[in-house]
């Protein structure tokens, strides 16, 4: 198990190694320029050329990629063109908003999905069923931001409960964290929670009708028991990966429910930079969600071959 | 359970479903007929100070320094915090703001400018003649306007609150481009300026004069001014625009970023935001049925088409004269632009609301729609049926429409056109290579000087490479005048030269929509947000 670890974690590696070679191509080869951009539409060649050098841009494309690679093995992202801030200053600023979004949706997306999956599997021959099938596609087939549209309408618009946009840190109350909080992460939970409340119900209706269920029920365990003990738990294993990609998925998710719900976390911070060309902010929100994403993974196998002693990797 | 229970559960979870999708898409009815907007059914109520007033800001500045950059983010922001030497009245006259006054020599080339005594910065000190030239010293570098001006200025002397600016020769447009309202001439302590040098000013170098000061910016998220108690107001009351008499009627003001005008109509609608910017006009009839907010609207410049001059076929003025017989233009707006509150017609360099300005002289060929004449010209000239590029920004629907428009009716009188539309920050790129377009299609907000006019800087990518003597000679015979009748005989020949080289084609004047909440009392319009002299109403 030690060695498997130790393998996967160096496998990570490569794996960030292209992506960040990926991500520096992207963003250096996507048209446009920061110095236009400072600069405005009546600006001469000579300033355009003048700050382009100030700010390192004149160089070939092969310097600027081996000045980054180098900066970032001491830890070092490079600063904001805009702001002149440290790239990991302002990625660490942002993060708050982000993770407290995919946290609460999180919590949804579990507090949702498990209870309803084992109470249709309970009433599995009922009309429920079929009602709980449609239901969950429809959770995953809905836009996200239309959904986001529609329940800031009835609970922003027409029932102002719930704040229309905007974001509270923690440090200002739990209680304005969760009520700015609320809707987005219910939007960002929703197209999940019918993804994974679906896996769960399949997972288990496999497992309901398994010789080792029989024979529990044969020993005259109660019916609630045989759910919950042993076949909830069995199809726990395969949705343990889901949930895995579902929180990087929900990663994704952010940068579109930040900029309906205008919360100023990572997805913002990506979509303003990539407009504006901040080109190290841009690589280094990338490189960090790609590591988060391949951290995540990683940690789903791990936590696989924990959940489920079978599953050795020799 | 009986099978009986659950087909009502179910039941009963459908319905509530549809209930939601109903309550979301019946929302624009429930705004009721009543349209108890205005002040007038409420008797006059004495300004309140105090609160906090959060307005939607729709573009994050990259910087709140106002002298650095001339995008209208920063200046919105940064005049609220910062003031000029002289500056701009609501009729878009110069007027002392820090300055008392000043007085030129009788061969116009030394100016002596008094500063009104007293004057406090944010810090607490008094601002002197030295923190006056250290800031001018900075404009002249770091400012579009101010480098162009400093070409005429021989030298700057500052002896206790008077300064003297001596010129190496005649430069009448001098006041003009020091109350600049764009990378303006604010006023700020010496030290700053001095180490701030050609670098934007930090946040914890945003130290001004103006009547709110700067608190924070948590960027991405807000920027927040506080009242300034030891703001040293003016005392004229009916200058208005950016001098007079000032009043921080509010204690706080955050800047909130909102790209999203339907979050921030659903914000005014919810009490979350005061006043919101920048709202689509295809917007105007949901504002305009909701009681509780008002629109607001100002004149934001002229959309245009803008020839590459520099290779064929617009090299050819017999082509550029083609492409304005080809263009009916109200129907371009109209399509454009939807709302005729949002657009007008006027084919002058500035707009009518600039009256020191604007001359509708020179302006006959504005409406000049005749294919006939267009089909001529364009047999005429060399023009060889190779497409023409239209370049323009995806991003904003208006250059969009206009384009599509465009398209069509060049086709119709026998142009070959191909559309490029590009993001933003890729169009600036291509912007500067005459290879990539042929036209492209921008507008350009309200400028204060005719050498401000960006569309007609000389032989630059923003001009579309325009050479013109003539143009040359009457920028420069403007700043020699001294009258404004003279200015104004030269405001109608530089429309003349306009149209009889066509450096440019003018579509139409814009107007911009804001939306305020009706709580928002005695706030007056101008060219952007100004939240001095205004206050909010607990009713």
């Amino acid at each position: 198990m030690l060695q498997y670890t130790i393998r996967r974690f160096i496998s990570v590696i490569p794996v960030m190694f292209i992506v960040s070679v990926i991500v520096f191509l992207l963003v250096h080869l996507t048209p446009g320029n920061p110095a236009y951009l400072i600069l405005g539409e009546d600006s001469s060649q000579e300033s355009i050329k003048q700050l382009e050098q100030q700010l390192g841009l004149d160089k070939p494309i092969v310097v600027q990629f081996f000045d980054w690679i180098k900066n970032i093995l001491t830890g070092d992202l490079g600063q904001s063109i805009y702001s002149s801030e440290p790239v990991t200053q302002v990625i660490f600023d942002r993060f708050g908003p982000t993770f407290s979004l995919m946290l609460l949706s999180l919590i949804f997306i579990l507090v949702i999905s498990i209870p309803i999956a084992i109470f249709v599997v309970a009433m599995r021959k009922t009309i429920l069923d079929p009602i709980f099938l449609t239901i969950s596609l429809l959770g995953v087939s809905i836009p996200e931001f239309w959904f986001a549209i529609l329940l800031v309408l009835a609970f922003g618009v027409t029932f102002p409960i719930f704040p229309v946009a905007g974001y509270a840190p923690i440090a200002e109350g739990v209680f304005s964290w969760l009520y700015y909080l609320i809707l987005p992460a219910f939007v960002l939970a929703a197209v999940e929670v019918g993804l994974i409340a679906r896996m769960l119900r399949d997972g288990m209706l496999e497992s309901i009708n398994q010789d080792y269920t029989r024979t529990v029920r044969a020993k005259g365990v109660r019916e609630s028991t045989v759910l919950m003990k042993h076949v909830f738990a069995n199809a726990l294993i395969p949705t343990t990966t889901v949930v895995g990609t579902a929180v990087a998925g929900l990663l994704g998710g952010t940068v579109i429910i930040e900029t309906l719900f205008t919360i100023p976390g990572i997805g913002q911070l990506l979509i303003d930079s990539i407009y504006r060309r901040d080109y190290p902010v841009i690589q280094g929100v990338v490189l960090i969600i790609s590591a988060i994403y391949v951290l995540i993974n990683l940690l789903v196998d791990l936590l696989y071959a924990f959940l489920d002693p079978r599953i050795r990797y020799d | 359970m009986e099978l009986n229970k659950i087909y009502k559960l179910a039941i009963s979870f459908i319905s509530i479903l549809l209930l939601i999708t109903l309550i979301g898409c019946s929302n624009s009815d429930t705004s009721g007929t009543e349209n108890g907007k205005s002040d007038t059914e409420q008797t006059i109520e004495d300004p309140q100070a105090g609160g906090t007033l959060n307005v939607a800001f729709a573009a994050e500045p990259d910087t709140i320094d106002w002298m650095y950059t001339g995008a209208s983010s920063t200046r919105d922001i940064g005049w609220h915090i910062f003031e000029t030497l002289f500056a701009l009245d609501k009729n878009y006259e110069t007027k002392p703001m820090i300055a008392e006054g000043y007085e030129v020599n009788d061969d116009r080339t030394v100016y002596t400018i008094s500063i009104r005594e007293g004057v406090k910065f944010h810090d607490g000190s008094t601002v002197t003649a030295e923190d006056v030239a250290a800031s001018i010293d900075r404009w002249r570098k770091v400012s579009s306007v101010g480098k162009i001006a400093s070409q005429y200025i021989e030298s700057v002397k500052a002896t206790e609150l008077t300064i003297e600016i001596e010129l190496n020769e005649v430069y009448n447009s001098l006041l003009v481009d020091m109350s600049a309202p764009k990378s303006a001439l604010m006023i700020i302590p010496a030290e700053i300026a001095e180490s701030a040098g050609e670098q934007p000013l930090k946040p914890d170098q945003l130290i001004g004069t103006g009547p709110f000061k700067f608190e924070k910016w948590d960027r991405g998220n807000e920027i927040v001014l506080t009242k300034f108690e030891d703001y040293s107001a003016r005392t004229e009351e009916d200058w208005g625009g950016l001098t007079g008499k000032k009043v921080a009627y509010f204690d706080q003001i955050n800047f909130k970023i909102v790209k999203d005008p339907q979050v921030v109509v659903n914000g005014l609608k919810t009490n979350l935001y005061d006043y919101g910017q920048s709202i689509p006009p295809d917007l105007y009839t949901v504002v305009e049925s909701t009681p509780t907010i008002d629109p607001v609207t100002y004149i934001n410049g002229y959309s245009i088409i803008t020839p590459d001059k520099s290779e064929a076929p617009f090299d050819d003025l017999k082509v550029r004269q083609a492409l304005n017989y080809a263009l009916d233009k109200k129907t371009i707006a109209q399509a454009a632009y939807g709302n005729e509150k949002f657009y007008s017609f006027d084919g002058a360099l500035f707009v009518p609301e600039q009256t020191k300005l604007y001359s509708e002289k020179g302006t006959d060929m504005y409406l000049a729609y005749n294919t006939n004449k267009a089909k001529d010209l364009l047999e005429q000239s060399d023009y060889n049926g190779k497409p023409i590029k239209i370049m323009y920004a995806n991003n904003y629907d208006d250059y969009k429409n206009i384009s599509e428009v465009v398209k069509q009716q060049l086709e119709a009188v026998g142009f070959k056109v191909e559309l490029v539309p590009y993001e933003w920050a890729t169009y600036l790129e291509k912007w500067a290579d005459p290879a990539n377009w042929d036209l492209v299609v921008i507008g350009w907000s309200t400028r204060f000087s005719p050498n401000e006019l960006g569309m007609l800087s000389l032989d630059t990518s923003s001009s579309g490479w325009y050479q013109s003597e003539r143009w040359e000679n009457l920028i420069a015979q403007y700043s020699n005048v001294t009258t404004d009748a003279e200015r104004k005989e030269i405001l109608g020949e530089m429309n003349q030269t306009v149209y009889d080289e066509l450096p440019f084609v003018k579509i139409a004047n814009e107007s911009t929509l804001d939306i305020k909440s009706t709580k928002v009392k005695d706030y007056d319009s101008w060219i952007g947000q100004r939240f001095w002299n205004t206050w909010k109403s607990d009713k």
